[in-house]
């Protein structure tokens, strides 16, 4: 089966039409979890990027050798060793990003994102269309962290980086977890009500 | 069965053997490749937390020594005690010195390992275990058995005592909190760093800041004992000095005036605030009464140690 979207459009698939978060509702735990100030949702996002690009493209180098009844267990286990390996190599050369990223990086094994970028892209399609969907999608999941962190840390602790901007705490509410359904709700339906504009813009148009 | 589902079926189990081999053979070369890169980055992280809670930067004081104490649970068939591993000598003999729950000396052996080896734990796992049967073996009696339990570092400067630096974990709001402080040598509080901690961020996790921990220093023994959590809110000019923005003389004044305050609680983190205190107290407490023992024995039996 053969891919018809140019790799641009692959691209941008991933960052808007078919944002992770936005759009998919994948991986919403994590987006819940992990997304209470900017940084650790960019430090997440970093580390998902690369670990759905690396399994992209070894799902998409090994199709051909990948027996279909047991393609979710392997593509488990080649999440698993990327993330293995991301953590193994950041330990040893960044220290200090992996003193604030090592308890995220473990639990990317079982991100719902990646195995659903490797079932229903990376098994059918060539190696250099896998490699731009798995970068779209990756900064896309990261997009959706930064923006969900940037309006949580804002509302619930008044800074931005860990800059104070605000000087005060607005709403302490937004740090607990369970305020990160109503961002993401929020975020859902201003992506929905933009994307239906600019729908109806076109068909003015035309 | 049919012949085309068993061909199915080993397709499937080689493949699948593969796969794990080659993950497998991924992840082993990464960690042989990195793992040595990571013990140093521990090293010299634990080294430069260290330094920190003494008071020192970059600029670290040149006559200043650390002697580690090892701390072991010893168990024989009829009752349990302690061994402390002492560095004796110029560091390269150790003692382990065993004393009974109530804190009276039972005997003491000699370990033949320098502190590098110490350093190793399953070296001195070894090390301990075969020095204490050893001495057994001479009395036909049974065999003990060793488990390490903790272990506390001795400053000295120009060979005086001047700091201890012990390892801890305690329970938090959700899960443990680890951390490393530094008393002095009348165990007045100097600082703690937390290592670890999955508190909530923005609320629990805020027991890293600074100006939080700060309140901590300087506090002796007596007073620590007897610390509250309070969570009427910091006055002002305190939370100015606690968080570095006045220094010199002025910030002298403020500091002794608030010198018998009670710790201020981050605000909606009550019980993390007070998981933290509580546990310095149980950690400095439980310190204090093994250092005394352990002083005591070691003025007892005349040996000669570094601190």
């Amino acid at each position: 089966m053969a891919n018809t979207l140019t790799k641009p459009q692959l691209l941008g698939r991933g960052l808007l039409s078919q944002n992770p978060i936005f759009k998919l509702a994948l991986s919403m735990c994590p987006a819940v979890g992990m997304s209470t100030t900017v940084m650790t949702g960019l430090m997440l996002g970093c580390a998902v990027l690369f670990v759905q690009v690396f399994s992209s493209l070894t799902i998409a180098l090994f199709k051909r050798q990948i027996h279909p009844r047991i393609r979710i267990p392997t593509y488990t286990l080649v999440i698993a060793t990327w993330v293995t390996v991301i953590d193994l190599v950041l330990a040893a050369v960044f220290p200090a990003a992996y003193a604030q990223m090592g308890i995220f990086i473990k639990l990317i094994v079982a991100f719902a994102i990646i195995t659903m970028r490797l079932e229903t892209f990376a098994c059918k399609e060539s190696v250099p269309d896998s490699f731009v969907d798995a970068v779209g999608m990756g900064f896309g999941f990261m997009f959706g962290m930064v923006v969900i962190g940037f309006v949580r840390e804002l509302l619930g602790s008044g800074t931005i980086l860990g800059y104070d901007v605000l000087g005060f705490k607005p709403f302490m509410f937004f740090i607990l977890p369970c305020a990160g359904f109503f961002v993401v709700g929020l975020m859902m339906a201003f992506f929905n009500w933009i994307e239906q504009k600019y729908r109806e813009r076109m068909a003015n148009k035309s | 069965m049919n012949r085309a589902a068993l061909k199915d079926i080993i397709s499937i189990v080689v493949r699948l053997t593969v796969t794990c081999l080659l993950a497998g053979a991924v992840m082993g070369a990464t960690f042989v490749l990195t793992h040595e890169a990571k013990e140093r980055n521990e090293q010299a992280r634990d080294e430069r937390v260290l330094y920190a809670i003494l008071g020192y930067g970059d600029n670290r004081p040149q006559n200043m020594a650390l002697h580690t104490v090892y701390r072991y649970v010893l168990a024989r068939e009829d009752a349990s005690s302690i061994g402390y591993v002492v560095p004796v000598g110029d560091g390269a003999q150790s003692v382990v010195m065993e004393v009974d729950l109530d804190g009276h000396f039972v005997q003491h052996f000699e370990l033949l390992a320098d502190s590098a080896r110490l350093r190793n734990d399953g070296e001195r796992d070894r090390a301990v275990i075969a020095a204490l049967n050893a001495g057994m073996h001479a009395q036909g009696e049974s065999t003990i058995q060793a488990r390490y339990a903790d272990k506390f570092i001795i400053a000295t400067q120009n060979g005086r005592r001047n700091a201890y630096i012990l390892d801890g974990k305690y329970p938090g709001f959700k899960t443990f909190i680890r951390v490393k402080m530094a008393l002095d040598e009348k165990f007045s509080l100097m600082g703690f760093e937390v290592l670890e901690h999955e508190e909530d961020p923005g609320l629990g996790a805020e027991i890293t800041q600074p100006w939080f921990r700060n309140q901590f220093a300087g506090k002796s023994y007596e007073q620590i004992k007897k610390l509250q959590v309070t969570r009427s809110p910091v006055p002002d000019p305190w939370m100015d000095v606690l968080s570095g923005k006045i220094t010199g003389s002025e910030a002298q004044t403020i500091r002794q005036q608030h010198a018998d305050d009670d710790i201020y609680a981050l605000t909606g983190a009550t019980i993390s605030s007070r998981s933290v205190l509580q546990g310095n107290q149980a950690m400095i407490r439980k310190f204090v009464t093994r250092m005394e023992i352990l002083d005591r024995v070691l003025k007892e039996q005349h040996i000669e140690t570094l601190f």
